[in-house]
């Protein structure tokens, strides 16, 4: 078990979760998490040089180039257009997850 | 069934890996180089969210003034107390708090991520990374492997006719002397690696110079560059060696033309003895052929066995009259050499004509030989 594996998952998890039940109930906390949870988990794996990095780091920083913006227009007073941003952020997330599974068993197989 | 697919993908992904071009190493590099930037990074990333929360928390969740309070705050801006409720005594021991606690970490931050930038090799890759890519779009280049003091002299050479060339070596020395003499393509590795000759565009350069202090590493370079390229046609190798012995040597492995530097320098001295008045006739040919004399060029002009110049005389072909070019020798197919051409002398099959003339004549009358005549 590796300790930064846990940290960077449990940020993603975190800024997956924020961000669905963002969608599903608009919350100004809600939405400050999930920008903050998902900047997080793009630090954690900035020079990440294993399978899959490149692509997990691009989706990262998709995600967080949608929630940013969508943080701004929600406390401007664009609420659908802050959600609808957020929906795409929760595209990049759930790719992330994804991504994060597929390295998990690639990186035990070569391993065993 | 499932099991005997996840042992291939397996096998996959244990199997020798392809060989990594350079800048595939160095874009490695680089972005195991971000990591340092990590820790900064989540330095102000931490004080900035504690920040914003607290004061969204004070504000009723104003986002936009928290963020602000919080940068002017740990920035130490402090233009006064915007957000709602940082004037209360709460919102006060929380700026308190983040004022002592955010601006220490903001600063050393942000000093820290200046400082990778600036001194330490992130910039230094990124342009190393672009100048690979503009290397992969040279053609016909001139890669230089070792750089000392004749490497310099043909550098010199180069950059008058704008021919482009690639330089390679891994000494702290050199890479000093390279900054100093601006050369624009370099590559700071061993160059008698595979990797390295490749990244140096080798596939697609016209020629290479073996010129490196050390005879081992000469013959490993010829040999290394050779093996990529077998085509003695396609990529011309020169090097240099101390005796004839390791010449025949180096030619024999694979170089075209290998030069004995103290016989050249004992061929010149003995041509100066010869014409010893002011060594003109000496230096002529050399000036002609490196391009020194700006106004005289001199080329060899090989003519085939289906040329329709095989039979003519010289005062049929009439060079001199058409084109400003005069034939002022013949190279026979034996090797000996003709000095005493007239109109009178016929071309034959295997022949190769010594053409002087203005560069502009010369390309014309080339152009002629070989579009009509060949």
């Amino acid at each position: 078990m590796r300790l930064k594996k846990i940290m960077t998952d449990f940020f993603l998890l975190m800024a997956l979760t924020t961000n669905i039940s963002f969608i599903f109930g608009p919350n100004p906390y809600e939405l400050v998490i999930t920008v903050i949870t998902n900047l997080t988990a793009t630090i954690l794996k900035l020079g990440e040089g294993k399978i899959l990095a490149t692509e997990m780091t691009a989706a990262s920083l998709v995600a967080d180039l949608h929630l940013v913006p969508a943080a701004f227009l929600y406390f401007l007073g664009d609420t659908s257009e802050a959600v609808s941003l957020a929906i795409g952020a929760l595209a990049a997330n759930i790719i992330s997850i994804l991504l994060s599974i597929i390295e998990a068993v690639f990186s035990y197989l070569a391993e065993e | 069934m499932r099991l005997r697919r996840l042992e291939t993908i397996r096998r996959k992904l244990l199997r020798k890996k392809r060989q990594k071009t350079l800048k595939e190493v160095y874009q490695e590099r680089f972005i195991e180089s971000l990591k340092e930037l990590r820790i900064p990074l989540l330095l102000i990333h931490a004080s900035m969210s504690f920040g914003t929360l607290g004061y969204m928390f004070l504000s009723g969740g104003n986002f936009i003034d928290s963020l602000y309070m919080t940068v002017i705050t740990i920035g130490t801006i402090g233009f006064g107390e915007i957000a709602k409720g940082t004037d209360t005594p709460i919102g006060r021991i929380f700026t308190t708090f983040l004022a002592v606690a955010g601006i220490g970490m903001f600063t050393t931050a942000i000093t820290v991520v200046v400082r990778i930038f600036l001194v330490g090799d992130i910039i230094k890759m990124l342009r190393v990374i672009r100048m690979l890519s503009d290397i992969e779009k040279l053609k016909d280049h001139v890669i230089i492997c070792g750089y000392n003091r004749i490497s310099a002299w043909l550098v010199d050479a180069l950059r008058k006719r704008k021919i482009d060339f690639v330089i390679i070596d891994s000494k702290e020395e050199s890479l000093k002397y390279v900054q100093l003499h601006n050369i624009k393509y370099f590559i700071a590795e061993e160059p008698y690696k595979k990797t390295t000759l490749l990244s140096a565009g080798i596939m697609k350069a016209r020629y290479l110079v073996a010129n490196m202090e050390d005879e081992a590493k000469n013959i490993a370079v010829i040999v290394t560059a050779r093996l990529l390229r077998p085509d003695k046609e396609g990529l011309f190798i020169y090097s240099n060696a101390p005796t004839e012995g390791t010449a025949q040597k180096f030619e024999e492995l694979g170089a075209n033309k290998v030069i004995v530097s103290d016989k050249l320098i004992a061929n010149r001295i003995f041509s100066y003895m010869i014409h010893e008045t002011s060594g003109y006739v000496s230096d002529l040919f050399d000036r002609i052929a490196y391009g020194e004399e700006a106004d005289l060029e001199i080329v060899e002009l090989y003519v085939s066995d289906k040329s329709q110049l095989v039979g003519k005389r010289l005062k049929e072909i009439d060079l001199r009259r058409l084109y400003n070019v005069t034939v002022i020798g013949i190279r026979k197919p034996d090797g000996s050499l003709d000095l005493t051409v007239s109109g009178e002398t016929q071309i034959e099959a295997g022949d190769v004509l010594l053409l002087l003339g203005k560069p502009s004549s010369i390309k014309k009358a080339m152009g002629f030989y070989r579009e009509v005549l060949i």
